[in-house]
């Protein structure tokens, strides 16, 4: 915990004090707040009383719990001038394949402010899964974003498991990782695809198509579900691998990990691409820090932050993980940051199955908390740190809180649209990685 | 020197056979197949105990509302299922039920059948459906060997395709959405949310069945449904989907 006397001093015009980098999240009541310290290189958990967020950022992280409101998730952005009008982009178009809308200021080619609009997709999970038992809600805290969809589980399961005083075995906490580091393969992979496509690179983008689709297809092999839904629960899909199928997994995977290495070989090698995406989208640490930004769009300004080393109960601490660090902060630097991580992952993938030596281990069923119990589970989705905050009463969940890394990157993606140009924007939102589905909730 | 075109000769071809061969196992995993009692109908009442969201009675399974969880296969069900499930009919969806022998009704778009256009609408789903869809566009699924096109806007599409469970602020851009459309126009329902709020169902503010909404032509079921699926569905709305294995 840090003291309050360390924090730094009053910012003028936000009316209130912030570490420099405050993570505060959606929680149930809004009390708590999750920092990283990043003088001290870990996570603290706080009041949020104590040190507020920035007011502008606050009011976009506000409580995803109701749902149901169409709501700007990014801080407002006035621009006036002569010819400017708003341009509703959304809520259905085939270039953001999901439900959203972005706001975008403009005289006709210029992009001289941009504000998402998200909530038209909200599921009111949060608020639904209230007075379940904990595998009924994971069954739709999984749902809440499809694609991070091992993220969601895990950091969920972890936050009940730990209000519910469970230990969990090691192994399965291999397991978890193992699902995260495919899906993390898989999500940047297409990632790279998508801002392939946008710069028309036809050959790259099919072939980086299908290596996502190959991805998918292990994961399918490996538990049984294409995007792991119930595959971390008690009594989901998943296989029993014995050694044969590891090594034959393995090699499956050493192969992928091969063709990735080419293909982001002939990326960088191609001046077209490589020019299209530098200075595009651009963060500045500054603003990183301030706004609270997560994940690959954080350690693109040069913070090398990651919750798999920072939070003490990852499984990933007794592993070798090489944490990449960009510093350009645009479209390039987090593309740059994504391969390192594609490549990170396959090495964690390796040593996870050296370490799967047996088959999965019974969950034993946690015994009820007699009361109320409250904790966080945190783990480093995709896109970066996700937080879940869930009070256990009895074996049924009493509340629940999230905040989800396309929730912190929301408002620096529209701030670094600005002053970009009509064609920037695939380019820029492809690279953050952002998921309506999670904002909405 | 690694160059594109030299890499595009190494990978060669990996396109799918679907639908003039049946869809291989690595295109459908365990979960891409709905769950049948093995034993059959007596098993139905333990897996109505043990289903989350009520898609197996004690007289049939509802392929429209399971989510593939898995949790009834220790009650003695079997992801066996055939490939083909995609229906016509949202009673089609149920199987062992004691059906009237409805004739299969006729394909709405049958004069589209050799290119039909599409136009992609999430009504709020988790994202998976949307990417299993645009997955249709990569090299081994390759939608447009078979006239199937993706369009950016629904003035210039024969069919609208709706994933997820609609939200009440969702209701308003899809009819405005299906209204744009030209006739003939077909809907097709992917993924159990749009069919019955699939995990959802009973949240209040989401509308469990899109059917209510607009009127769907085709229902696509999984969680999320398979690229193969979703092919299968969108062929059976102009009438060349592959007749479903032991139908």
């Amino acid at each position: 915990m840090i003291e309050s006397s360390e924090l730094p001093a009053r910012r003028p015009g936000t009316g209130g004090t912030h570490p420099e980098l405050a993570l505060a999240y959606a929680a149930d009541d809004g009390s708590f707040a999750v920092y990283n310290d990043y003088s001290a290189g870990r996570a603290v958990f706080r009041p949020r009383s104590e040190t507020p967020p920035p007011p502008e950022v606050a009011a976009t992280w506000r409580r995803t719990r109701d749902g149901g409101q169409v709501r700007p998730v990014a801080p407002a952005d006035p621009v006036e001038g002569y010819g400017l009008f708003t341009f509703p982009y959304g809520p259905i178009s085939m270039g953001v394949p999901e439900s959203g809308r972005f706001d975008v200021r403009t005289y006709g080619e210029r992009i001289l402010a941009l504000v998402p609009v998200a909530g038209y997709k909200s599921r009111r999970i949060l608020a639904s899964v209230c007075g379940q038992t904990v595998p009924d809600a994971a069954l739709r805290i999984e749902r809440l974003a499809g694609n991070f969809s091992a993220a969601h589980a895990t950091a969920f399961l972890s936050a009940a498991e730990s209000a519910a005083g469970a230990s969990v075995p090691r192994g399965e906490l291999w397991v978890r990782a193992l699902a995260q580091e495919l899906q993390r393969v898989y999500n940047h992979v297409h990632v790279i695809a998508r801002v392939a496509e946008a710069a028309s690179q036809n050959v790259g983008t099919a072939q980086t198509q299908a290596l996502a689709e190959e991805m998918l297809r292990v994961q399918g092999s490996v538990f049984g579900h294409r995007w792991l839904f119930g595959a971390l629960l008690p009594a989901g899909p998943r296989r029993r691998l014995d050694a044969g199928d590891r090594r034959d997994l393995s090699n499956v995977l050493r192969r992928h990990a091969a063709t990735f290495d080419r293909l982001w070989e002939l990326f960088l090698g191609s001046r077209t691409f490589v020019d299209r995406i530098q200075s595009t989208g651009t963060v500045t640490p500054s603003l990183a820090k301030e706004w609270g930004a997560v994940g690959p769009t954080l350690r693109a300004c040069g913070v090398p932050w990651d919750d798999r080393l920072r939070v003490p109960t990852s499984p990933y601490t007794d592993l070798f993980l090489d944490l990449p660090q960009e510093s350009g902060g645009d479209a390039l630097a987090r593309l740059l940051v994504r391969a390192h991580e594609v490549r990170a992952s396959f090495l964690l993938i390796e040593q996870l199955l050296d370490r799967w030596t047996t088959t999965p281990e019974a969950l034993e069923a946690p015994a009820p908390p007699v009361a109320p119990s409250r904790a966080l589970g945190r783990v480093e989705s995709p896109s970066g740190d996700l937080v879940y905050d869930v009070t256990l009463s009895g074996d049924r969940v009493a509340s629940i809180g999230m905040r989800s890394a396309s929730q912190a990157n929301f408002p620096l993606f529209a701030r670094g649209l600005r002053d970009g140009v009509f064609t920037d924007f695939h380019f820029a939102w492809e690279s953050f990685g952002l998921v309506f589905s999670e904002v909405d909730g | 020197m690694p160059t594109w075109i030299g890499q595009a000769v190494r990978h060669g071809i990996v396109t799918s056979r679907y639908p003039a061969e049946p869809a291989s196992e690595a295109e459908v995993p365990p979960t891409g197949r709905p769950p049948v009692a093995v034993k059959g109908s007596k098993l139905l009442p333990a897996g109505a105990s043990l289903c989350p969201v009520g898609a197996i009675s004690d007289r049939a399974v509802d392929r429209g509302r399971c989510i593939r969880c898995a949790r009834c296969l220790p009650g003695g069900f079997e992801f066996r299922g055939p490939v083909e499930s995609a229906t016509r009919t949202r009673t089609g969806l149920v199987t062992g039920e004691p059906s009237p022998a409805a004739p299969e009704p006729t394909p709405p778009l049958a004069a589209l059948s050799r290119s039909v256009h599409v136009f992609l609408v999430d009504a709020g789903s988790c994202n998976a459906c949307n990417l299993e869809v645009l997955a249709l566009a990569n090299p081994f699924y390759d939608s447009q060997r078979l006239g199937v096109f993706f369009t950016n806007s629904p003035r210039h599409a024969d069919v609208l395709l709706v994933v997820g469970v609609p939200t009440e602020e969702m209701v308003e851009p899809l009819r405005r959405a299906y209204d744009a459309l030209p006739a003939p126009k077909a809907v097709v329902a992917v993924g159990v949310c749009a069919i019955s709020g699939g995990a959802f169902a009973g949240t209040p503010g989401l509308h469990d069945a899109l059917d209510q909404l607009v009127p769907v032509d085709v229902y696509v079921p999984g969680c999320p449904p398979a690229p193969v699926h979703v092919l299968d569905g969108l062929l059976r709305v102009v009438g060349r989907g592959r007749k479903a294995e032991g139908a």
